[in-house]
């Protein structure tokens, strides 16, 4: 075999991929035959992997986490076999299951005798058992919400509802030569001298009415196949709000608005 | 007796709300509270079981360092990403070969880091894809982040103290990947200085780490 490495440090650079040449064909031939040195091998890279904490420390972006988990999921693996079973049943086993059972039944026999003059008596301390147990639990409901409300050393917080109304919606299912279908939600009631209108943009010119709707307690409302004319193409979608009866141009605040995309 | 319903900025909803709030951003800055302190190996069989949040602990625990010493030799952080991705999802994918009871799961994690970015550093296809059974049995305890500070202070404050040419050899083998001659050929000094010099920086190395 050919001679250990005379300069230990050797170990680190052949590790960190330094050693070239004669010097790292010769390393390696030795090494390989010699389990001293494989040793010594492992613990300088074990030892150069540490230089990584060398660099300036830097954090991935936090939605690189999400990336990452979102990749494994697209390619689950299948779940892992499920652990085998041990086998349970031996000789012993099924002898002293029969000598259970029949022990079982003896126990069954017996007991049933007993069980037909235990039963009313049982019913009726049940009874009694039940009605004082519920008296007990609603004084002890009683007391305990007396104490919360009169106890120093209870918080008292409020909880209001969050400003948030559902947020208005619209749908509108357009086709130029059979007609439009629109339909709306959340949007909040109007007085009686307003209403909502709905207006068909069209890509050239000006927009088109598509008829008032109303809304109901909900603020559900819709306009089907209103009366237009044919094979416009639509830019845009859009309702207002109007004088009741509506208007021949749109006038009023737009509260729905969507582009055909 | 009604119930009077307050505005919004009751003081008290607000005293609880700006409490979590705070708690919630205190926690924040100290990741090492939050770390779970499954080890390695635990960790490594819940991932051969399809375990994801085993990853996410594994991730958190590991990220750090991987990403770093990517950024350090591409110094891109879309390929340091990318190359931090292929390491965890490789793990992920082939747990189940990873021989975990040898440990060193985090040394193993650097190294693969070091190497790939490297190979796209240096364009090269890579050559030695790493194999999750090569493990890298290491007596220096990775698992979890308030050891890895500790051992990263020890190893930088060896490195500062390291002679500027010295430092510099390291840092070109290291995080550049070249070999004797190539530092010789990059910093214009002859083989032999560059061996010598490279040699005393790892010697410095390893008394830091084998005290």
């Amino acid at each position: 075999m050919s001679e250990h490495p005379q300069i230990e440090e050797m170990f680190d650079e052949y590790a960190l991929g330094a050693l070239e040449g004669e010097e790292k064909r010769s390393f390696e031939s030795h090494v390989k035959a010699c389990p001293e040195c494989s040793v010594k091998l492992e613990e300088a890279r074990a030892r150069v992997a540490l230089l990584a904490l060398a660099a300036p420390q830097q954090q991935p972006a936090p939605a690189a986490k999400e990336r990452l988990m979102d990749r494994l999921r697209s390619h689950r693996l299948p779940a892992a076999a499920t652990a085998q079973r041990t086998p349970f049943w031996g000789w012993g086993v099924p002898l002293f299951a029969a000598a259970t059972i029949a022990l079982a039944v003896a126990t069954g026999l017996l007991v049933r005798q007993n069980l037909e003059t235990d039963r009313r008596l049982k019913n009726l301390q049940a009874q009694v058992a039940l009605m004082q147990r519920q008296e007990a639990a609603e004084m002890a409901r009683a007391r305990t919400v007396l104490e919360i409300l009169t106890s120093p050393r209870t918080l008292k917080v409020s909880l209001v509802s969050t400003p948030t109304r559902p947020v208005p919606q619209g749908k509108a299912f357009y086709n130029p030569q059979k007609g439009l279908l629109f339909y709306a939600a959340n949007l909040p009631r109007l007085p009686s001298d307003r209403t909502y209108q709905l207006w068909l943009v069209p890509v050239e010119g000006k927009p088109i009415s598509a008829g008032v709707f109303e809304t109901d307690e909900h603020g559900n409302g819709e306009v089907l196949l209103p009366s237009l004319p044919p094979g416009i193409s639509a830019k845009a979608f859009a309702v207002t709000i109007e004088p009741a009866g509506g208007e021949p141009q749109p006038t009023g605040k737009k509260v729905l608005i969507g582009a055909v995309s | 007796m009604a119930a009077s319903l307050q505005p919004l900025q009751n003081p008290v909803t607000l005293s609880v709300r700006t409490f979590f709030e705070k708690a919630a951003r205190a926690l924040s800055t100290i990741p090492y509270s939050q770390e779970d302190r499954a080890s390695d190996l635990d960790l490594i069989r819940r991932l051969a079981q399809g375990d994801e949040s085993a990853l996410a602990t594994l991730y958190d625990r590991y990220a750090g360092v991987v990403y770093s010493v990517a950024m350090r030799v591409v110094k891109d952080a879309g390929v340091a990403e990318e190359i931090l991705q292929d390491i965890f999802y490789h793990l992920w994918r082939h747990a189940s070969d990873y021989d975990a009871a040898r440990g060193g799961l985090g040394a193993w994690l650097f190294v693969s880091a070091r190497n790939r970015a490297i190979d796209r550093l240096r364009r090269r296809k890579p050559l030695d894809a790493p194999k999750a059974e090569a493990t890298l049995p290491s007596r220096f305890n990775l698992e979890s982040r308030v050891a890895q500070a500790e051992l990263m202070s020890k190893i930088k404050s060896a490195i500062d103290d390291l002679p500027a040419p010295q430092r510099q050899a390291l840092e070109l083998a290291y995080f550049e990947g070249m070999t004797h001659s190539e530092i010789s050929q990059r910093t214009g000094e002859p083989l032999g200085t560059v061996k010598t010099r490279l040699r005393a920086a790892l010697q410095a190395l390893r008394q830091v780490l084998n005290p």
